[in-house]
């Protein structure tokens, strides 16, 4: 079983997607043929809107008169002229390894096109862009937030070589590891992008990487599914195996995929609710979709 | 690798066919990784539950009915263990099966469940399940004594008949007898092949004796000889129990290698095993011996000894406690200082039977008793010269009579000078009279049953000395049957029924100084005959199982025993009833109960197995295994097996419909 499990986590199923170069580029140049708009939210001096108040958040930017008339905490925004840095988070855990028969490539490599599709297109804007993995294999490093062309060709190649491993399940500080740094260095401003398939973190982890919105931050959780976890698409009796947490499930799909389906909704629903009460979003993908789409629904969330 | 061993591998494989077909059509679910596996639901168990419940039947059928076939096939090779004869060239064969129904068959059958003698039974069952038409089959009982329970016949049917009557006994082994007696039975029958078959476990208490099967006049075949098992099998039994006023005397025995020493002997109140008990004792010594416990005079009348422990046979382990019995005895009326020659001692009667040794105790009286309580243990009675009886001897001594007593009464000058008031009743009716001997020479005996002994000792007495005889009244003459004779046919000896005992009469005081009868050898063989008779009218309180009580001049018997009354063989004027069970039976005679006690033999305690010659296990003789056809019979589960099968499968077509 382990070393099933190691093989899977060797090498990253690229699947179509690869090269990851020149198919961030051309995911990122899609985008831009869509109309891009760099809007930039936070201290400055034109107004940009209202959002619901955050603990941590600058009670400057309180507005008084919307609690005093709807009894509501909402926070004022402005456009600024400062830069954005955007932190990207991909979950690198051994879940974000898996290839259904339906999809080009492995979440994890379906992840890493839309993180490098970000990252060019927050560099080419000059936004400083950092990258930071959720688990991973041994040689899983992440970089730093830096800006600039090598700072693109460095966020590819290490894109490119990451593996996926570990079991979050297991590893309860492997999310705190990963959050940690980001909550305690991200500037106000900064735009964090969360890549993950949602399915395998610990429990409370909603609320945690919901907390990093605090500060003037923008949270974004990209949901990365295979399309086999989407619709669970297998048919009679099957032997199922978590690829962390050990867990094997005997199951008649055909009777259980309604109750499976359901199950996954209430999942995406508690994240949903737990991330937009922040100012969050939530933004469904499947490893299946074109990553134009997504990277522009991603952009057009944090607009 | 034998062909049977071939032939079972490929069963085992077609056997194995099926299910293995079953569990590659089955297949285990496909396994493969899943990342939100743990948010499926399990449902396993409709699926597989009906899965098994379908698959697993028909399975079994499936595999059932290769079996079956496989079996049908091979059905030649079908051996059962089981006896059955072998002929020489097909032709009918003379078989005396002896069944061994001694108590040493009570012990259990090692090798499967029952006892020795159901082994026995079930093999001559299995031997005459091999008879054919024109064999001759005779079955003899080896329980001491040997007894023919089916002449030789060519009816196989009455043959298992009387196989199914047969009962297990207590009785000694009699092998010898029994195996004699087979031997004599098939001996001059037409049947070439003759053969004697024994099925016993040689426990004859004769271990040491020759080799069974040693005569070849008639082959001897020990069939079971897996029935010896003398290793492991200890008996140890209770052969009496007596009690007196404060004490119960139980008596063990043992068989060789076996010992009661430690074992509690207890008495109970009632023959329950559980019954309440009154009082115990622990055994002692080695092989066998005696238990004396001590008991309170108010104790129950109806105790029952038991040998507490286990072993082989827990039948002679229990024995009813009878009041003690001690050996017979003869009330002897005879007054030495009457004699003119001293002999010196005794008198010369109590000295003569003394010196015949008989297995009799003497009680010198110095008259007849008066009561009949005072009878009580006496076989019988002898009067020398009584100078007649009072009214009260003349009652005890008629009831003494009546219920078996034997008298013997010399007739002298006292006799016949008899006061008034005593008179010689109910002996004789009338006086005697004493006079000189006008015919000394005696004429000689007639032949009549037990005193048949006496006849050559008739020469002995004669020119008989004597000074004096009696003379009966012609009445009473009459009434007697004379076995020794005057030569003027005046009776010397001579006896008559009364009741169920007899009184016989000789005609001379044994007083030396009337006569040289005493002096005679013919005297000692008149006493020895008498003694003989007196002792067999005198039923004994215990016997040895198997042994018969004689009752004479019984009209009205009945006896019932542990397994309910028992037939009586009538022989004239005797009866006989032989006790086939130890323990306690209830004789009924003319009215009165008595309770008589059948006792274990003791040597048949000893398991020890008799030797046997090499060539009663010749294989000629026959076999342990046959070639039993049972083609039918797998034929017949087969098909029913084919059509549950049918059966099956359309009860599950029908099942999509009705949940259509």
């Amino acid at each position: 079983m382990s070393e099933r499990k190691g093989a899977i986590r060797a090498a990253l199923d690229w699947g179509g997607l690869a090269p990851l170069r020149l198919r961030s580029r051309l995911v990122a140049e899609g985008v831009y043929a869509g109309g891009h708009r760099s809007a930039r939210r936070g201290a400055g001096v034109e107004f940009g809107g209202h959002r619901e108040y955050a603990p941590g958040d600058d009670l400057r930017w309180l507005d008084r008169r919307s609690l005093l008339r709807h009894e509501r905490l909402l926070v004022r925004q402005f456009e600024t002229e400062t830069d954005r840095a955007l932190r990207l988070v991909v979950d690198a855990t051994a879940s974000m390894g898996y290839r259904g028969s339906l999809a080009p490539g492995a979440k994890l490599a379906f992840a890493a096109v839309i993180a490098a599709a970000l990252a060019r297109i927050a560099i080419a804007n000059g936004d400083p862009v950092g990258l930071t993995f959720i688990g991973g294999g041994p040689n899983v490093r992440g970089v730093p937030v830096s800006g600039g062309r090598e700072a693109f060709e460095r966020m590819v190649a290490t894109l490119e070589a990451a593996e996926a491993g570990g079991d979050a399940l297991v590893d309860g500080r492997m999310l705190d590891r990963a959050l940690g740094g980001i909550a305690r260095a991200a500037r106000r401003g900064s735009i964090i992008v969360v890549l993950s398939d949602l399915i395998d973190l610990p429990d409370g982890a909603a609320d945690r990487i919901a907390a990093m919105s605090s500060r003037g931050r923008v949270i974004n959780v990209v949901q990365t599914l295979d399309p086999d976890e989407a619709r669970l698409p297998f048919e009679g009796t099957v032997r199922l195996r978590a690829l962390e947490g050990g867990a094997v499930v005997e199951t008649d799909t055909d009777e259980t995929r309604d109750k499976y389906l359901a199950s996954m909704r209430a999942l995406q629903d508690a994240w949903e609710n737990t991330l937009v009460a922040r100012g969050g979003r939530l933004i469904r993908a499947e490893t299946s979709e074109d990553a134009v789409r997504v990277v522009r629904a991603v952009v057009e969330a944090v607009r | 690798m034998s062909f049977v061993t071939a032939f079972g591998l490929a069963v085992a494989f077609l056997v194995a066919m099926p299910y293995l077909a079953h569990r590659l059509r089955r297949r285990r679910a496909d396994e493969r990784p899943f990342a939100a596996a743990h948010m499926v639901p399990a449902a396993p168990p409709r699926a597989r539950r009906r899965s098994r419940l379908e698959d697993r039947g028909l399975f079994a059928l499936r595999a059932a009915s290769v079996v079956a076939l496989a079996v049908l096939g091979a059905s030649p090779l079908v051996r059962c263990s089981r006896l059955s004869l072998r002929r020489e060239g097909g032709a009918s064969v003379a078989m005396a099966i002896v069944v061994d129904d001694s108590m040493s068959m009570r012990a259990a059958f090692s090798s499967a469940s029952g006892t020795r003698f159901d082994r026995a039974l079930r093999g001559a069952r299995e031997l005459l399940g091999s008879g054919r038409e024109g064999d001759a089959i005779a079955i003899v009982l080896a329980g001491a004594p040997a007894r023919v329970a089916l002449a030789a016949t060519t009816d196989l049917g009455a043959a298992k008949i009387v196989l199914d009557t047969i009962a297990q006994s207590d009785r000694a082994t009699d092998l010898d007898g029994a195996i004699a007696m087979a031997r004599a039975l098939v001996s001059q029958l037409p049947q070439v092949d003759r053969r004697v078959v024994v099925l016993s476990d040689l426990a004859d208490g004769k271990p040491d004796a020759p080799p069974l099967g040693e005569d070849q006049s008639v082959p001897v075949w020990v069939a079971l000889p897996e029935l010896r098992d003398g290793d492991s099998a200890r008996d140890c039994g209770i052969v009496a129990a007596d009690r007196s006023t404060s004490r119960v005397r139980v008596s063990l025995a043992c068989g060789h290698d076996a010992s009661a020493s430690g074992r509690e002997v207890t008495l109970r109140a009632g023959e329950r095993a559980d019954g309440k008990v009154i009082a115990r004792g622990v055994a002692a010594g080695g092989n066998g011996g005696e238990v004396s416990i001590a008991i309170a005079a108010d104790a129950p009348a109806d105790l029952v000894a038991h040998l507490e422990g286990s072993d082989a046979i827990a039948e002679d382990d229990v024995a009813v406690v009878v009041l003690e019995a001690a050996a017979p005895a003869v009330a002897v009326i005879a007054d030495s200082a009457d004699e003119e020659a001293a002999t010196g001692g005794a008198p010369i009667v109590e000295q003569a039977l003394s010196a015949l040794r008989l297995d009799v105790a003497l009680r010198p009286i110095p008259a007849v008793p008066d009561r009949v309580e005072d009878f009580a243990g006496f076989v019988g009675v002898i009067a020398d010269d009584p100078p007649g009886f009072t009214p009260e001897q003349r009652r005890a001594l008629g009831a003494f009579l009546e219920q078996g007593g034997e008298a013997l009464i010399a007739l002298g000058p006292r006799a016949a000078a008899a006061p008034l008031g005593a008179t010689l009743e109910p002996t004789l009716a009338h006086a005697v009279t004493w006079g000189d001997s006008k015919a000394p020479n005696v004429k000689g005996a007639r032949e009549s049953g037990a005193v048949a002994a006496l006849s050559d000792a008739a020469r002995s007495l004669a020119d008989l000395g004597a000074r004096g005889r009696a003379t009966l009244a012609p009445e009473d003459a009459k009434a007697f049957a004379t076995l020794l004779a005057w030569d003027d046919g005046a009776p010397l000896v001579a006896r008559r029924a009364m009741g169920r005992g007899g009184v016989w009469i000789v005609t001379l005081p044994f007083a030396v100084g009337s006569s040289d009868l005493t002096l005679r050898p013919g005297f000692l063989a008149l006493l020895d005959a008498w003694t003989d008779e007196a002792r067999a009218l005198a039923v004994p309180l215990r016997i040895d199982v198997g042994q018969p009580w004689m009752f004479a001049s019984a009209g009205d018997l009945a006896v019932v025993g542990p397994s309910g009354p028992l037939p009586i063989a009538r022989d004239g004027t005797i009866a006989r009833v032989a006790p086939p069970l130890i323990g306690a039976y209830r004789v009924t005679l003319t009215g009165k109960t008595q309770t008589r006690i059948a006792a274990p033999v003791a040597i048949e305690m000893d398991l020890r197995p008799r030797a046997i010659s090499p060539s009663t296990q010749h294989g000629a003789l026959g076999d342990t295994h046959a070639s039993v056809d049972v083609s039918w019979g797998v034929a017949l589960a087969l098909l029913a097996l084919v059509f549950a099968e049918l059966a099956v499968r359309l009860q599950r077509a029908r099942r999509p419909e009705a949940a259509a």
